[in-house]
């Protein structure tokens, strides 16, 4: 029962989360992240890193959100992993706070 | 009002290798958040899947806040509310009768690791019942055969630090399934696989961990000896050991060469199903690899002769010289410095002379059959018999005797707690005071009591604390705080504790054994074994004394001992339930049943959470597609799982995650509150059997034969 990264990371992959993954599960292209849902662990401690709330449970996901289990399962085993942390994207910053949220949160 | 926010240091209490630095946030008395603490060497700030609503597990309105009196049939779950002082005089004057009439040994406690705390945990209740006089619970559940094996090779090692496997350049994972129970040493194999290290899983279920190493080789259950055996022979006969090494720091190198030599990779390969290039390839890189280590799992030890397959294991890392190296070696219990003054905690000088010892995993039988005297009272903490231990039905049996007292401490209304006469309330590990070791890393950890106990549950220390008054025990030690305690308990002046204060302790939470720097470490290159002849012993001098259980898993009683005969060198057995030595029973329950830990519970634990269960689902029983089709049996179907000791029932998940003829079913699903529909019946061990392993006496959980047939939906 993986942890899945929904649209909100689209355009800013802050990437804070993946430093603390334990299995690195978190596969990337240019714009954003993935969760390879075979190698996590449910540990959830990526939750909280993210600073546009991002990341659930699967079984958490909000009903417009539930085809985003299938993409991250797709996508994330075509891609290279990522263990460190990434320049942030351009814009990213300004998509966080229209997004309504702060690096305070 | 105001909201005050705090934070306190704390650990996380489970019988796990991690122990994890916690830190609490308490918002206006109550326990809002339970993290990691990401300061920590190995923890690092996250905790698993099982712990990461901690919280939540402390506010769970199922909790048992107050003492309680059984009202309906045992084992029905009915149950009113009393008093403190009303619990303890039913005790009292129970306890009483029974002494008078049958003499003290007619009680026993029943407990094992639900905590591990130096003051709640193994050894909570020891000195209480020791000063009582009680029947001794010796409790090998888990671990002791592994490490009984492994110490007749190369005594009481420290082992490899966990912390240096970045350094390893061949790991070996055995029978363990690191990813599920011990993650927090994956960030360093996957650190070591970066620097070039090959990841090996023998396991045989191809478990999460086995999935994401590099090669996972399955292995018939109960045959690992045969194979460490085969790999000695393999290398021995194609010139890859360290002659220097074996020569300096090694004993009886010619006979185990000998026994070796019966161990053929043919042979090998029809014992435990690994095709024979898989065998020679494992032996020769793990011989030339260096550093190369082996991590066994407790696993390892679960079937008729698991003592003798950690000690074959142990053997190995000795003939390759990979002692020499940093990350090199043997990692299995990481115990060994942690210093315990273990009589202080036991105090086995209370015992009296010629007392008796019972071994749990004869549980059930001894609740039904022990005769002078029987069993009239057990007190049950820190444990979940009916659901964890073997033989369940017995158990449950035993415990339904109207004329057996049965006293329980506890967090929830456990399928065992549902069959004591009087329940007391216990605290979780936000609610008190302990200090915690680790068997999988160097750190001690510091738990701070971070809010008040809820309604008038109390920690173990203190519920010994009250019983010793009641039973008018009035030495100086029942008077003791629990900070007195740690102080009595750790052995402050041993060499391992350079440099640790209990104040520092408190403070950071947590401080590493002075056991060496891990990056430098390399405890066994000079020999330095704490075996008889300070050499590794192929060849054992201390198993001429014959089987023993270390005396903290006996109440630090060493009377009583076991005392059968050990072969000196490591052996293979087949297991009890095998074609080979039950051609009769395997033709009526032809399928071998493992039962490893699941990801979501820790053992019985947390299986009554919402989440846990959730991410859990029902209880799974994995077939290999072969099995399934023999039986008519589809992916999904239910099915019943059986042999003449009970059954359970389960979700069928046909994969080819396990070979033909082995099936595997996860524990720690409770028989009341099952996963899914909540309508499954009974939980794996029913059919688990109460034998013992070759050393140790360990359990056999893997050494157990079924059948399985498709029912119509449960
Ligand atoms: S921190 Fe959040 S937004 Fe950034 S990469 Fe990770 S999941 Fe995406
Ligand atoms: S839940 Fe844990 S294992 Fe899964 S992606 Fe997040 S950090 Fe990694
Ligand atoms: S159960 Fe183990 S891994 Fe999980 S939080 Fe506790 S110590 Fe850490």
């Amino acid at each position: 029962m993986p942890f899945v990264v929904t649209d909100n990371c689209t355009g800013c992959r802050f990437t804070d989360c993946v430093e603390v993954c334990p299995v690195s599960c978190f596969h990337g292209d240019d714009d954003r992240v993935y969760i390879d849902p075979v190698a996590c662990i449910d540990c959830a401690a990526c939750v909280p890193l993210c600073p546009v709330q991002a990341i659930y449970e699967d079984l958490d996901l909000p009903e417009e959100k539930e085809h985003w289990t299938e993409v991250n399962a797709e996508k994330a085993p075509t891609l290279p992993k990522i263990i460190k942390k990434q320049p942030l994207l351009e814009g990213a910053e300004e998509r966080m706070e229209a997004l309504g949220f702060s690096r305070d949160n | 009002m105001t909201n005050v926010t705090t934070t306190v240091r704390g650990a996380c209490p489970q019988d796990c290798p991690d122990t994890c630095a916690f830190i609490y946030t308490v918002e206006d008395g109550k326990l809002k958040d339970v993290k990691g603490d990401p300061d920590h060497p190995v923890t690092r700030g996250r905790l698993c899947t099982k712990l990461n609503d901690f919280a939540a597990h402390h506010n769970n309105p199922d909790r048992i806040l107050y003492p309680m009196k059984r009202t309906g049939p045992k084992g029905s779950g009915e149950f009113k509310r009393i008093s403190w002082d009303e619990a303890l005089e039913e005790i009292k004057s129970r306890w009483t009768g029974i002494i008078d009439e049958f003499g003290p040994q007619a009680i026993m406690p029943v407990h094992y690791l639900g905590h591990q705390g130096v003051l709640n945990g193994l050894t909570a209740g020891d000195a209480f019942f020791n000063r009582l006089g009680s029947t001794i619970a010796e409790k090998t559940f888990c671990g002791v055969g592994r490490e009984i094996g492994t110490h007749l090779s190369i005594g009481g090692s420290t082992g490899v630090d966990p912390e240096s496997l970045v350094h390893s350049k061949y790991i070996i994972l055995w029978a363990v399934n690191t990813l599920s129970s011990g993650s927090h040493h994956w960030p360093f194999i996957e650190e070591a696989r970066r620097n070039g290290a090959k990841v090996v899983v023998i396991d045989p279920l191809k478990s999460r961990t086995a999935v994401q190493s590099d090669w996972h080789i399955p292995i018939r259950p109960g045959t690992d000896a045969a194979l460490a055996l085969g790999m000695m022979n393999i290398i021995i006969s194609e010139g890859l050991t360290d002659a220097e090494y074996i020569a300096q720091h090694t004993e009886g190198f010619e006979e185990l060469a000998e026994r070796a030599a019966e161990y053929p990779v043919d042979k090998v390969s029809s014992i435990t199903g690994i095709p024979e290039a898989d065998i020679l390839t494992l032996a020769r890189e793990y011989a030339g690899n260096n550093p190369s280590v082996i991590r066994q799992g407790v696993a390892i030890e679960r079937h008729r002769n698991g003592g003798q397959t950690a000690r074959a294991i142990s053997c190995l890392p000795a003939l390759i010289g990979a002692w020499r190296h940093v990350g090199g070696g043997n990692l299995g219990l990481t115990l060994a410095p942690f210093a315990l003054d273990w009589d202080a905690m036991c105090r086995p000088d209370w015992i009296k002379e010629g007392a008796r010892v019972i071994n749990l995993h004869n549980l059930g039988s001894a609740l039904n059959e022990l005769s002078d005297p029987p069993l009239k009272s057990v007190m049950i903490y820190n444990i979940n018999p009916v659901v964890q231990s073997p033989n369940t039905e017995m158990i449950k049996k035993g415990l339904s005797r109207e004329d057996l007292f049965v006293v329980s401490s506890e967090l929830f209304l456990t399928d065992t707690a549902a069959y004591a006469d009087i329940i007391l309330p216990a605290t979780m590990q936000a609610e008190q005071t302990d200090v915690m070791f680790s068997w999988g890393h160097f750190y001690w950890t510091y738990n701070h009591k971070a809010v008040e106990a809820p309604g008038e549950a109390i920690p173990n220390t203190e519920l010994f604390r009250r019983l010793a008054e009641l039973m008018g025990f009035d030495e100086p030690e029942w008077k003791r705080t629990d900070e007195e305690m740690i102080r009595d308990y750790l052995d402050w002046d041993s060499p391992f504790m350079e440099g640790i204060t209990l104040e520092d302790l408190q403070k950071n939470g947590y401080a590493k054994v002075a056991a060496g720097d891990k990056d430098t470490r390399t405890p066994h290159a000079e020999g330095n074994f704490d075996t008889p002849s300070g050499k590794c012993e192929f060849k054992s001098n201390l198993a001429a004394d014959g089987t023993f259980v270390p005396p903290p898993f006996r109440a630090g009683y060493n009377g009583q001992q076991l005392a059968g005969y050990i072969d000196p060198l490591p052996g293979y057995t087949p297991p009890f339930e095998s074609p080979e030595s039950a051609p009769e029973l395997s033709e009526k329950f032809p399928l071998n049943i493992i039962s490893p830990k699941s990801h979501g519970f820790l053992n019985s634990q947390y299986a009554n959470e919402f989440k846990q269960l959730r991410r859990e689902g029902e209880p799974i029983v994995i077939m290999n597609p072969a099995d399934a089709k023999q039986r008519g049996i589809e992916d999904g179907d239910a099915v019943s799982v059986f042999n003449d000791r009970g059954s359970f029932t389960g979700a069928a998940k046909v994969t080819d995650d396990t070979m033909k003829g082995v099936i595997a079913s996860f524990h720690g699903h409770w028989q009341k509150k099952t996963g899914g529909n909540g309508s499954h019946k009974g939980s794996v061990n029913a059919v688990s059997s109460e034998r013992m392993a070759n050393l140790g006496s360990a359990p056999t959980y893997s050494d157990i034969l079924v059948e399985v047939t498709k029912i119509s939906a449960v």
